[in-house]
This record gives structure tokens, C-alpha cells and sequence, in this order.
């Protein structure tokens, strides 16, 4: 009786979410339609709008020869390298900086600047001090997220309550256990949030960096196929993009800022 | 020693609380003095890292030909047209989504699609349609401004609760008042995080649209230098981006927010 009422609710689940992916896909099938019928139509020169037919050929042709999957790679594989170089260096130092509340009203004015500076103002310097190439964007990429993220995780320590630290002290806790314990979970929503909008801020800068400083990645693609009026690249490029910033922000950031502020932030679940 | 020390630190403090700006000043010193040292010591060659002094140096001279000065409003007047048209457009459009069941079914996947495109991803395909030139550039502000103004909007109107309006309806409150009275306060702080954040990405893509398409502009000037190899002004535009984007934030915007936040949000003075 139980098992089965567990599996009604269940399916009521399963159907809620399908029903809302479907509702969430269905705006997206009218403006394909739209495409496909309009632009023909009006016979828009496909210089200035690709069709849709020949955004769907160059997806397939970039597939098979492996070139639109190694632009994604490269792209892919620069942003990993540079979120988790950041992250290695930006959580330790932003929760040192923060344990004391005079060091990090003192410290927060340079890191807020240098956070308003992140990703894409670095492109200049950082082309002429790695050359083009790995070197350079990775090092946008990092310095995007790594200010961004230290700054988040010095307010994140900084906010809790020191009655919360001054407890655990009270009740023996060593170092090591008020690290791992109270510091970093008290301060992991702000991190997850500072890691969000690094993140955000490292893809824009990756695209721009790519377009100006290397010669593979999605951000080059986009960029060539422009001296070649290559529209139909262009607005693949665009779409590929797209899709996997909307997937990585939506199935694996925003879930985890979520949980993580239900876990150990101030929202409390319903 | 520690005495003194700890007075000197006490003194600050006390003098932080009574001039906020100068805590935010005085944090930049030990910075700057570590710069110089290090350009003084000749850690890295002074091609790639030049010192404070020929920064403040090249400033002197960018300013006393001008180009400075007129690259500076050039890169200002185009981030104040692309926000300005952002947010007339972004606050209706988030009002109507976040009022509308039916227009949000409809807009808000597509909403968060374009948004994450990214504005910088439109550059190659604006060039073809528009050229070189100031159309591309407030495009591209336009469109960065757009989204976090229309999504935090929407997310404003819809946090507004429904007792709220029902109140409203049933005091004989018409459309207008509605729309005046209840959902456009409600939705204010919300909004305006919305604005600080686009404005934000909208500095930095201007930044980027300069760099790649530009021809004047402080972006221009950074890359300009770069391809003369000229690291002091790349530093110099970077120093100027900063400073200005923080005064804006930490003056201007972040204020704004935070009273609005105390006056119709969520936070209790």
C-alpha cells in the first residue's frame, strides 16, 4: 500500500517535470518554425541570415570532419583549467583573509577592485605577457573567477556570526574541526553564489579572448567565419554557445547554489 | 612595539568610521608601495611590468594631448545611450512577463536562451549587419543591459504576494494604480539589483566591443596599445576602467540599491 503510493507520487513527479521540460521547450519549437518559414520567405540574402537548413548542414559537417568538436573542446578544456586553478588558490586564501574581521575590512577594497576589472580587461596585457594561445586565455579565465570568488568567500566568512565561531571555540574545537566545520560550510553559499557570477563573467571573457588571442575555440570559430560571411557558422556558434552556458548554469550551478543555501544558507526549505 | 602598533591601528579605525572614503583609499597603498618595489628590484622586465611612476607619467601626457579625456566620454556616452535604452525596454517588457502567466510561459525560456548567448557571441554577426561603428556598439550594451534588467524585474513582480494584490483589488484599486501603487514599489529592489548588475556586464562588454571593433574608447586605447606593445598604457587603461567602474558602483549604484532594499525590500533598518 505504502510502496504504492510511493510510486503514485513518484509518477506525479516524473509527469510535473516533463510536463514543465515540455512547456519549457515549446517557445523554442515556434521560433524554429518561424525561422524555417519566414526566411525563405522574404528570401533574406543568407549573407545577413543563414537558413536554417544550412545552420543544421554546417552543425553536421563540423560533427563529421571533428572540427566543431575540437573548437568546443579547446573551449571547454580552457575554462575547466582556469575555474579550478582559481578555485585551488581562491577559497584557502579568501577564508584566511576573512577569519579576522579587521584584515578583511582592510583587504576588501583591492579584491573588490580587482573584481570589477575581471576577464576581458586582462585580454591586452595578458596576450602580451603569455603570447597567444593557452597561456593567455587561460589566465583570463582565472583572473575572472579568482577575484570574484575570493571576495565572495571573505564576505561569506565574515558573516557569520561570531557567537557561532565563539560556541564552537567554547566547545573545543580545534582548528582543524572549525575549518571543516563551521567556516567553510557557513561560508560555501557565498561561494557557490561568487562562483556562479566568476563563472558567468569567465564565459563572456573566454568568447572575447578567443576572438581576439588564439586560433582554436568557439570564440575563433565565431570570429573567422565572419571574414567569410559564413553566417551559417556564426549562428551555430551562437546557438552552441547558448546551449552550454544555459546547461552548465542550469543543471549543475544553479543546483548547487540552490542546495547549498537550503543546506547551510538562510533560506529554509518549505 | 605592539603597543604603538595597536594604537596606530586604532586610530585608523577610528578614523575609518568617521570617513568611510579613506578606508576604501588607504588599502591601495601597501599595494601600489609592493608595485613599485617590485618594478624598482626588477623582478620581471621592465618592458612587461612598468613602474607606477611612468603609469602616472603616460596619464600626464594622454590627458595633456587629449586623447584621454575624449576617448573617456566617448566610452561613457556609449554606455549611458545602451543602458538607457536597456532599461526602458527591460523594465515594461520584465513587468509584462512577470504579470503574465501566459507571456512568461512564452518568453521566459526564450529569455534565458538569449541571455545566455552571451553579448559578445553577437559581435561577429552585428558587424556584418551594422558595420563598424556606433550601431554595433549600442547593440551590444543594449542587449547585455536587457536581460539581467528584464529577469530581475520579472523575478520582483512575481515575489510580490498575491494577498498584496488582492488587497489592492479589493480596496477598488484600478489598473494603473496597480500597476503604480503596488507591483512597479514592490518590484523596485529587485529591479534595481537588475540595473546594478546590467550595467556591470554592460561596462565590460563595452570594454570588449571596444577592443575588438572599436575605434576610440578606452577598450581602443588598451589595444592600441597592445599592438604597439606598449605595456604602461594597457596598465593605464586598466587602472582608469577600474577606479571608475568602482566610484559608480560603490557611490552610485550600490547606495541607490541598498536604499530602495530598506525602503520597499525585505530588509528592516
Amino acid at each position: 500500500m505504502q510502496a504504492r503510493r510511493f510510486l503514485q507520487a513518484e509518477e506525479a513527479v516524473m509527469r510535473h517535470w516533463l510536463s514543465s521540460a515540455l512547456w519549457f521547450c515549446a517557445p523554442f519549437a515556434v521560433l524554429l518554425v518561424l525561422w524555417a518559414v519566414l526566411i525563405p520567405y522574404f528570401e533574406v540574402n543568407p549573407r545577413l541570415f543563414p537558413h536554417l537548413e544550412s545552420v543544421v548542414q554546417a552543425g553536421l559537417d563540423g560533427i563529421k570532419d571533428g572540427t566543431l568538436v575540437r573548437h568546443i573542446g579547446a573551449s571547454l578544456m580552457r575554462v575547466t583549467v582556469g575555474t579550478v586553478l582559481a578555485l585551488v588558490f581562491a577559497i584557502p586564501l579568501g577564508i584566511a583573509m576573512g577569519v579576522s574581521p579587521a584584515v578583511s575590512s582592510f583587504l576588501t577594497p583591492p579584491f573588490r577592485f580587482f573584481s570589477v576589472l575581471a576577464g576581458i580587461a586582462w585580454i591586452p596585457v595578458a596576450s602580451l605577457w603569455f603570447g597567444y594561445g593557452f597561456g593567455a586565455i587561460t589566465f583570463v579565465i582565472f583572473n575572472a573567477v579568482f577575484f570574484i570568488v575570493t571576495y565572495n568567500t571573505l564576505l561569506g566568512v565574515s558573516t557569520i556570526p561570531l557567537q557561532v565561531r565563539n560556541a564552537a571555540a567554547s566547545l573545543g574545537a580545534g582548528r582543524w574541526a572549525m575549518l571543516t566545520e563551521v567556516l567553510l560550510p557557513g561560508a560555501l553559499p557565498n561561494i557557490v553564489t561568487g562562483i556562479r557570477t566568476g563563472l558567468g563573467f569567465a564565459w563572456r571573457g573566454l568568447i572575447a579572448a578567443e576572438m581576439i588571442a588564439t586560433n582554436v575555440g568557439l570564440g575563433y570559430m565565431l570570429f573567422v567565419a565572419r571574414d567569410f560571411y559564413k553566417t551559417e557558422v556564426i549562428v551555430l556558434g551562437m546557438i552552441v554557445i547558448g546551449v552550454l552556458w544555459l546547461l552548465l548554469d542550469r543543471l549543475l550551478l544553479a543546483p548547487i547554489e540552490r542546495a547549498t543555501s537550503e543546506r547551510w544558507g538562510l533560506v529554509q526549505r518549505a | 612595539m605592539t603597543t604603538l602598533l595597536l594604537r596606530a591601528w586604532s586610530r585608523y579605525l577610528r578614523l575609518t568610521t568617521h570617513w568611510p572614503s579613506i578606508g576604501t583609499i588607504v588599502p591601495f597603498i601597501p599595494l601600489i608601495v609592493a608595485w613599485w618595489l617590485v618594478t624598482e628590484l626588477q623582478v620581471f622586465p621592465r618592458v612587461f611590468l612598468p613602474g607606477p611612476a611612468e603609469v602616472v607619467r603616460s596619464f600626464g601626457a594622454l590627458v595633456y594631448t587629449g586623447v584621454l579625456p575624449e576617448y573617456l566620454q566617448d566610452s561613457i556616452v556609449r554606455l549611458a545611450v545602451g543602458s538607457f535604452w536597456g532599461i526602458v525596454l527591460g523594465i515594461p517588457l520584465g513587468i509584462l512577463v512577470g504579470l503574465s502567466q501566459r507571456a512568461h510561459k512564452a518568453l521566459w525560456p526564450v529569455l534565458l536562451f538569449f541571455q545566455a548567448i552571451g553579448d559578445i557571441a553577437w559581435l561577429p554577426i552585428l558587424v556584418i549587419w551594422f558595420g563598424y561603428g556606433l550601431t554595433t556598439m549600442t547593440v551590444v550594451i543594449v542587449y547585455t543591459v536587457i536581460f539581467p534588467v528584464v529577469l530581475n524585474t520579472v523575478l520582483g513582480v512575481r515575489s510580490i504576494p498575491i494577498t498584496m494584490h488582492r488587497a489592492a483589488l479589493s480596496l477598488g484599486a484600478s489598473r494603473t494604480r496597480m500597476l503604480w501603487e503596488v507591483v512597479l514599489p514592490g518590484a523596485l529592489p529587485n529591479v534595481m539589483t537588475g540595473l546594478r548588475n546590467g550595467l556591470g556586464y554592460g561596462w565590460r562588454a563595452l570594454i570588449a566591443t571596444e577592443i575588438i571593433v572599436g575605434t576610440s574608447g578606452i577598450g581602443f586605447l588598451m589595444f592600441d596599445a597592445r599592438r604597439a606593445g606598449s605595456v604602461v598604457e594597457i596598465l593605464l587603461g586598466m587602472i582608469i576602467l577600474g577606479t571608475l567602474w568602482y566610484i559608480v558602483d560603490s557611490w552610485i549604484l550600490a547606495p541607490i540599491e541598498r536604499a530602495t532594499g530598506q525602503r520597499w525590500g525585505l530588509v528592516t533598518k
